[in-house]
């Protein structure tokens, strides 16, 4: 979706991050500050094919490929009517034929090959098939159902986790009180030392807290079949990128051909007879410093040098 | 083969057209000597009044700076010539660069990826820097990549040498998301912070994948600025009311970097907030920086060829590879249309 480019303005996302692109039943698409510009009124027409458009038919576009933003609001609208399922057919190759049927008909519309025609088969179709197509508008599908029993399914386990747990933690409360209790009595009626006692019930209560943990989480079936939890050790598979070596710095050599010049640390003689930066040049990160040392370095290079 | 000064034009042979700048136009060509690709940058001759001057200014800059400047992270100038009246530069061939990479969503950018183009700028900074010279225009679009995965500087056009004195500098230079406070503020004197603010915004782009200060205008720039790292005062930033083109922001507190960089170790997080220092005294400079433990640290950065390439470009490598095999592939002969449906369903 990076290279998404308004039609019309050719903003693109990188340059504007919140750009939208919007699309109508024609299938091109624009930015949401274009179709405001171009709509004021509420209506006009596409840019591209001129085709008259409504601004409260304008969504936005899901799809990188406008065309397939067309075929999905096409599919949406022919399937409303192209409602039979399975059990309606008698056979299996019937209903093939049928989903055939439908997918000429999508294929037919968002490529502009014989619409009008097209158009007409639906209205018979529809006028043809009232009564089932309403039927099975009322009736919910098999898969619809089957959906529905997931998430039932789904919320049960989800309540009998939750009730799980309180119970856990209600014992947990228990436990430790029972605990501190017998301490409290230990402490009251025993002769022994009073440290010892504590630490012994302190390294109970921890070895107690450790079995806990080892308790095996629960994995969850989830609807769409991914399994969660701690259980699954399952994970995309890891593969390891042979690494290259660590980096170490070493500061850069420079010949010279001359004297050493004075480092950064061995400046400050030489900036006694220095123009002080002013306080804008030293805002500005500029420091006398800088202009000091480049003049040493230019200064001592090239003294030694001979031509051979 | 020698070639004679008017006559070096011919030892490169055109293969195609590549893109066009505001100055020159840029060609893939092959030098017919070493049979090497390179890249002919072809100087415009542009106004009337440039081609009285005799050579176009980012030309000549490029010139003067290149010819003498040899490392393996900056671009390198391997000949210029002229032809008629223009001038042309060789360059070495370079791939794509960081601004693809980063756009381009399909790319995953591991961690060790990102330290190796962060190692990669700074190195080739780092020599520039310390030979005085200031690039002045770093962004992701002038670090280029080659097929190698090497990273190299380029775009020398506004580069100048920095450190005297006595002279003043335009503020007019980087390119505004990349532009650091002091530039905004018309500092007319300024040293090697500019560019190192710049690598700071590069590298906050390499972990958001989306330009890190994306400013509109320079008011907002400094506005988004002081928004996401806090507005200075007088006392963090001495000096700074000083500057030509100041001017009062409301103060902002600023959002910690690790609530922008969630995904980013505090090794980087140092990395990032000593670089994007408002106060450009307290900016790290390259060799502080290279010695920051999150060069050193795990994980290593990225060897050369595992560093990612847009998608077009692997595919060109791979097909180069397997041509042959492609044709007798059963696979590739295109089915009938026909819906085929599971009796399971």
């Amino acid at each position: 979706m990076e290279d998404q480019v308004c039609p019309r303005c050719r903003t693109t996302k990188y340059r504007n991050p919140s750009l939208k692109l919007m699309v109508n039943v024609c299938g091109h698409s624009l930015c949401e500050s274009c179709v405001d510009l171009l709509f004021l009124k509420g209506s006009g027409s596409c840019p591209e094919c001129n085709v008259p458009l409504r601004r409260s038919n304008f969504r936005v576009q899901l799809f990188e490929d406008p065309v397939v933003e067309k075929e999905v609001d096409i599919r949406k609208r022919v399937l409303k009517d192209y409602n039979k399922k399975e059990e309606d057919f008698t056979t299996l190759e019937e209903f093939n034929d049928y989903l055939e049927e439908i997918e000429e008909i999508i294929f037919n519309l968002t490529n502009g090959i014989n619409t009008i025609e097209t158009n007409k088969r639906i209205d018979q179709y529809k006028k043809e098939n009232r009564d089932t197509i309403m039927k099975n508008k009322m009736k919910v599908g098999r898969t619809e159902i089957e959906l529905e029993e997931l998430l039932e399914i789904e919320k049960q386990m989800d309540e009998v986790r939750k009730m799980d747990q309180l119970r856990e933690e209600v014992e947990t409360k228990r436990k430790k009180m029972k605990i501190k209790e017998a301490m409290i009595d230990e402490l009251m009626f025993s002769q022994g030392d009073a440290k010892d006692i504590v630490n012994t019930f302190q390294s109970n209560l921890e070895e107690e807290m450790k079995e806990q943990e080892k308790i095996p989480d629960r994995t969850t079936q989830f609807s769409t079949g991914i399994k969660f939890g701690k259980g699954s050790s399952e994970f995309a598979p890891y593969f390891k990128i042979e690494e290259g070596p660590l980096f170490t710095y070493t500061p850069p050599e420079f010949v010279y051909e001359g004297p050493d010049p004075p480092k950064w640390n061995h400046l400050r003689p030489y900036l006694m007879h220095v123009r002080q930066t002013t306080i804008d040049e030293t805002a500005g990160g500029f420091d006398a410093a800088i202009g000091c040392l480049r003049a040493l370095q230019e200064a001592c290079a090239g003294l030694y040098f001979k031509n051979t | 083969m020698e070639y004679k000064l008017e006559e070096r034009w011919r030892r490169y042979e055109k293969i195609e057209f590549l893109g066009e700048g505001q100055f020159a136009t840029v060609y893939k060509a092959r030098d017919v000597e070493t049979d090497n690709i390179v890249a002919v940058k072809k100087i415009k001759v542009g106004s009337q009044d440039e081609a009285r001057d005799g050579i176009n200014r980012t030309a000549l800059r490029e010139i003067k700076l290149l010819q003498e400047l040899h490392h393996p992270n900056i671009i390198g100038l391997l000949d210029v010539f002229g032809c008629m009246s223009n001038v042309s530069l060789v360059f070495d061939f370079m791939d794509t660069d960081l601004e693809v990479i980063i756009k381009d969503t399909s790319i995953v950018l591991t961690p060790a990826n990102v330290k190796a183009y962060t190692l990669m700028t700074l190195q080739g900074l780092e020599y520039l820097h310390n030979n005085w010279i200031l690039h002045r225009d770093l962004k992701p679009n002038n670090l280029l990549i080659n097929s190698d995965g090497v990273l190299k500087i380029g775009d020398f056009g506004l580069a100048k040498f920095y450190g005297s004195p006595n002279r003043i500098y335009t503020h007019q230079v980087v390119t505004r998301w990349y532009r650091s406070p002091e530039l905004l503020f018309g500092a007319r004197m300024y040293s090697t912070g500019v560019d190192m603010w710049a690598v700071g915004c590069i590298i906050a782009e390499l972990l958001l994948r989306v330009p890190f200060l994306p400013g509109e205008s320079d008011l907002d720039q400094l506005t988004r600025i002081f928004h996401t790292l806090g507005t200075p005062t007088e006392q963090t930033w001495p000096g700074m009311t000083s500057l030509s083109d100041f001017i009062q922001f409301k103060s902002f507190p600023g959002t910690p970097l690790k609530h922008i960089f969630t995904a980013a170790g505090d090794d980087l997080l140092d990395v990032i907030s000593s670089l994007l220092m408002i106060n450009p005294a307290q900016r790290a400079d390259c060799p502080t920086l290279l010695q920051m433990p999150y060069f050193a640290n795990k994980p290593a950065p990225s060897l050369g060829a595992q560093l990612p390439l847009p998608a077009s470009l692997s595919q060109a490598k791979a097909t180069k590879v397997g041509t042959k095999r492609k044709t007798n592939d059963p696979s590739s002969v295109v089915q009938p249309k026909r819906l085929l449906f599971d009796t399971s369903m």
